[in-house]
């Protein structure tokens, strides 16, 4: 198919489709103004239910729990994917020292740079924990968090430079991170089961309103997302910074 | 619809169109974190903050930032060959 | 007319993605155009759980009773820019790869030979 066919095939279809697209826009119900039932019981039960405040953690660790697991488990496999597709052809093993590329010239960062980044890195780190911990309470979460992390980490390598960096990054950590974080949340869930209850339940105590550490096993949910998050998206990183170390005259 | 709204639905559609119309790779990952940046905005008036924390997170630094990786080391390899 | 603002963003950004999808010739250019796309349907969910002069869904500081939005389609969002992105890295490693095999990102370059 060449290029002009596509776009014939693309212009075709959009005139076939437009008078859809404009029957549609004029039926879906007005902005703003429809009922929303759903949404409704969620924010009336919630709070009572579960003690928490952040409605959008209930939905995603407790009531729609199990949708969650799959997203996880979609983030390990492209994770694993996007590693073994690049590790495959560099033939590296895991865990190999990193190389210079020879006749490229390595600039030296300059000095507010590594100031910046050297004094950045504690606090954005810190704040990617607190947000990762204050999930059931504020907005926040294990999502947001564990991309928090994986990006502060990253701080160290615009600073310090790659040898740095990649001396505390290591991707065995990076492994049982990521793995032991997804098979934490199925665990998780099949406990609940072994005590008669059904697949993810909330059975533990579930703590006060409005406290940090409320509603327990979306704890123990939303920590195993944060590390699996973090540890996939650290994971890509070192993946694709190591695509930019391959030696000269390799193929 | 409040004039805030509908100046940020403008300001993503024309993000959205600026991705799309810059063919260089290398202006395109400024264009997607611009992209990103307004669908924060979109988001927050929407009264969605921990979906704009997310799309900020996501959208302005990982997903620049592994385009970048990945457009140095093909022209890393460029110069190999 | 101007409450059919978010329904006709969705659908321009949808087909000004597809667009470039089509006429790209550069793959890393199309996996960029693959997450305006994405985008639309981030556009489309909020939009249909928006209540005017409503507060977010977080009962932190607001008695629970106070009207907010919907709760659940925030819930898909959220998970869903995590994954998406993800999911562009694995296309950006694909790309990678085809880059190192044959040489050259241009679609037109890479047919298949008949």
């Amino acid at each position: 198919m060449s290029v002009r066919f596509r776009l014939l095939l693309l212009i075709a279809s959009t005139i076939i489709l437009l008078p859809a697209v404009v029957v549609l826009a004029l039926g879906m119900p007005a902005f703003g103004a429809h009922p929303l039932p759903y949404g409704d019981a969620i924010n009336r039960d919630a709070p009572g239910q579960r003690h928490i405040s952040n409605m959008v953690s209930a939905v995603n660790f407790d009531y729609r729990g199990f949708d969650t697991m799959g997203e996880e488990f979609m983030l390990v496999t492209a994770v694993t994917g996007a590693v073994m597709l690049l590790r495959g052809t560099r033939g590296e093993s895991p865990g190999a020292e990193p190389e210079e590329v020879p006749g490229r010239s390595v600039q030296p960062a300059g000095e507010a740079i590594v100031l910046i980044c050297r004094l950045m890195l504690p606090v954005s780190l810190l704040f990617g924990i607190y947000v990762v911990l204050h999930a059931t309470a504020t907005p926040g979460g294990g999502f947001q968090g564990g991309v928090i992390i994986a990006s502060a980490v990253l701080l160290l390598y615009l600073g310090d430079g790659y040898r740095v960096w990649r001396s505390i990054v290591r991707s065995r950590l990076l492994h049982l991170c990521e793995g032991g974080a997804a098979a934490a949340f199925v665990l998780t869930g099949l406990v609940p089961m072994l005590l008669g209850h059904a697949f993810l339940e909330n059975i533990l105590p579930t703590g006060q309103f409005r406290d940090m550490l409320a509603g327990w096993l979306m704890q123990i949910e939303n920590l195993a997302v944060a590390f699996a998050v973090a540890g996939g998206f650290a994971m890509l990183f070192l993946e694709f910074l190591e695509e930019t170390r391959a030696p000269k005259g390799e193929e | 619809m409040t004039l805030l709204l509908a100046a940020l639905f403008v300001l993503v559609a024309a993000t959205g169109t600026g991705v799309v119309l810059s063919r260089d790779p290398v202006r395109q990952v400024m264009a997607i974190a611009a992209h990103g940046l307004g669908l924060t905005l979109l988001f927050l008036a929407l009264q969605a903050p921990d979906v704009a924390f997310s799309e900020l997170t996501v959208g302005t630094a990982a997903v620049p930032l592994l385009f970048l990786v990945v457009l140095a080391s093909i022209r890393n390899d460029r110069k190999g060959q | 007319m101007i409450d059919l603002l978010p329904w006709l963003v969705t659908a321009w950004l949808m087909a000004v993605g597809l667009y470039g999808i089509v006429t790209s010739r550069n793959y890393v250019h199309l996996i960029g155009c693959l997450t305006v796309v994405q985008s639309a349907t981030y556009v489309l969910l909020l939009a249909i759980g928006y209540r005017w002069n409503a507060g977010p869904p977080i009962f932190y500081d607001h008695p629970p009773g106070t009207p907010a939005v919907d709760p659940v389609v925030q819930a898909l969002v959220l998970t869903d820019i995590v994954v998406g992105a993800t999911v562009s890295a694995l296309l950006l490693a694909l790309a990678l790869q085809l880059h190192k095999k044959k040489g050259s990102l241009d679609p037109e370059a890479l047919r298949p030979m008949r």
